[in-house]
């Protein structure tokens, strides 16, 4: 069977029929899946009953996944999950919704800011894949921004004055915002900044788009307050609703989205409900600017 | 001639003719301008070429001038101004544009995010006046969010769920925001948070408006980033352009404003050249709600 994308946004984002992502893919699906996705940067598949290894089959079709240790918060014991797999619900280990001053709960909070995933890595996600188990039925929306007609819709001025110009991505920077400040030493220490260039280009379409995301703490070489308020222009200017996609989930969506062309966040929701979303992250494979000496060091 | 005011396209915004506010106004003048003030909440004034003491003598026509001390980290032998006299530039005291990573300008970049003036104070202030001495060309617009509309437009569950909540106010909190934290333990004594509520009620319309500013930090009761993430909603709810309206600068225009009732924020521009905009602040009547401590 052939797939078929529907335009669910006039710039981007498409739903896919015709494929079975429990199963294993043809290297033809494969390839017509990252065609969407180069043109799209967002893809929904309806009703797909994916097990957690299904999930993982289906996502190293696209590349090396991810590990989420060595990010965040919880520590190796304390995930619900497989390594491979970011928690992107509002449940512990025992599967019971975490209290409201629960701080996985309240670092989590993050999400509800623009970000674009792993972007404090040096080598950045690719796509990310989420699956929706158990959704919510008020809010929880995930909403994309099409960073490539953001990017294409910036005046010529500030086209030129943004070309060369590279930010400092961390956790820090994003919970700090949110007055999540109680990070532990060590917790600091694996949330070193990294740098991304604001403009990128992407390898598969050849279009440029802003990269930004609520990691950015500043632009090298800005004084840091001056950095920030360009950056919340920039923000506000690319996640303008023309630009905006809200995905409203249904159980069994699996929502597949490119990190180096689009922003994301959920919106809120009831969160005394049980809301089971997991996600699975195929890494990126080059950096988008040198890295600092430091951060050479660590990797 | 008697006063005219014609409103612009957003419905929340009035232009005045038909007054000269470099002189003594009558008390007709000022009840026109206070009624147009309660129901538009922006008004704007061209061509006053008003001194220091003019503009602080017409302000004064609205209530108690707000004190400047407690707002800003500049230090009094610094200032460029009178006490009295909010200095919105970009200026130093010998009136030229401050260095690019000049303490001062750190500190004032934070008008670029919408607040609503004094909301960090116990009492916060009424009316704002400002004064455009010399204006830039590009940017530099000074945006508004009416705050009464924005309130209306939330659903019913959102409108009672806020209704009783309180917001903690700080500038160490909207300086916070744009990683601006180097302050003295000086400056942070004297920006202690306050409470506002965040529902509140106009004396005179009795409309509600959602009093919302960039120096909120936290709700009372609430797990601060649960309170961040639900206030930053709530403002880009209270934000969107059907609810705003983005004055460019002439020189000379006096734009006076009701806090009460309005959001404001100033944009980019290029800050090499001169801005001189001079404020003076009209003070509030009481508190929104009661405090914590003697703040």
């Amino acid at each position: 069977m052939s797939i078929e994308i529907t335009p669910l946004h006039t710039a981007f984002a498409g739903e896919v029929a015709g494929i079975d992502t429990t199963r294993n893919l043809t290297p033809a699906e494969v390839v017509a899946i990252e065609a969407g996705m180069d043109r799209c940067a967002v893809l929904v598949f309806r009703n797909q009953r994916l097990t957690d290894d299904q999930q993982l089959v289906f996502s190293q079709a696209f590349g090396e996944l991810e590990f989420t240790n060595g990010t965040g918060i919880s520590k190796p014991g304390e995930q619900r999950l497989h390594p491979a797999f970011a928690d992107v619900s509002n449940l512990d280990t025992d599967n019971q919704i975490l209290a409201r001053d629960n701080r996985r709960r309240l670092y989590s909070l993050g999400n509800m800011l623009w970000h674009s995933d792993s972007s404090f890595k040096p080598v950045p996600a690719k796509y990310s894949i989420l699956s929706g188990r158990v959704v919510a039925t008020t809010g929880g929306e995930t909403e994309f921004a099409d960073m490539r007609a953001a990017h294409d819709a910036l005046d010529d001025v500030t086209k030129v004055e943004i070309e060369s110009l590279v930010c400092e991505h961390s956790l820090i920077y994003s919970r700090e915002v949110m007055g999540f400040g109680d990070l532990t030493r060590a917790e600091r220490a694996t949330m070193r900044p990294v740098r991304q260039a604001l403009v990128r280009t992407h390898p598969g379409s050849g279009r440029k788009s802003l990269y930004l995301g609520s990691h950015i703490g500043t632009i090298i070489c800005w004084p840091i307050p001056e950095a920030r308020a360009f950056i919340r222009d920039l923000t506000e200017h690319a996640t303008q609703r023309r630009f905006v996609y809200a995905h409203r989930w249904r159980p069994f969506d699996l929502v597949m989205w490119d990190n180096r062309a689009t922003m994301h966040r959920v919106r809120r929701y009831d969160s005394g409900q049980v809301r089971d979303m997991r996600r699975t992250t195929v890494a990126g494979t080059a950096l988008t600017t040198q890295q600092p000496t430091e951060v050479r060091a660590a990797e | 001639m008697t006063v005219a005011i014609h409103p612009m396209h957003t419905g929340f915004v009035g232009e005045i003719s038909g007054i000269d506010i470099t002189r003594s106004l009558s008390r007709d003048d000022v009840a026109a301008i206070e009624a147009g003030m309660d129901r538009y909440a922006v008004l704007v004034f061209h061509g006053q070429k008003l001194t220091d003491q003019q503009q602080q003598a017409f302000s004064h026509y609205f209530g108690e001038l707000e004190h400047t001390a407690g707002g800003n980290i500049t230090k009094a032998q610094d200032r460029r101004l009178d006490p009295y006299m909010a200095d919105v530039s970009n200026l130093d005291k010998d009136h030229k544009p401050l260095a690019r990573d000049d303490r001062k300008r750190m500190f004032n970049l934070g008008n670029r995010l919408w607040h609503s003036d004094s909301s960090f104070r116990a009492v916060p202030a009424k009316y704002s006046l400002l004064s455009g001495r010399i204006v830039v060309d590009k940017g530099g617009n000074t945006e508004f969010a009416d705050m009464r509309a924005a309130y209306d437009a939330l659903d019913d569950a959102t409108k009672s769920e806020i209704e009783d909540l309180v917001c903690e106010h700080s500038l160490l909190y909207s300086r916070g925001t744009l990683g601006f934290t180097e302050l003295t333990e000086e400056e942070r004594a004297q920006m202690q948070p306050v409470r506002q509520r965040l529902v509140r009620t106009h004396l005179v319309t009795r409309r509600k408006s959602l009093y919302l500013s960039s120096h909120i930090g936290t709700i009372v009761g609430w797990p601060m980033p649960e309170a961040r993430a639900f206030i930053r909603d709530l403002v880009e709810h209270a934000t969107q352009s059907q609810f705003t309206y983005s004055h460019k600068w002439r020189q000379w225009d006096l734009v006076m404003w009701d806090n009460r009732q309005l959001m404001h924020r100033v944009t980019r521009f290029d800050e090499t050249q001169a801005r001189d905009m001079r404020r003076t602040t009209v003070a509030g009547e009481g508190m929104t709600v009661a405090q914590a401590q003697a703040a």
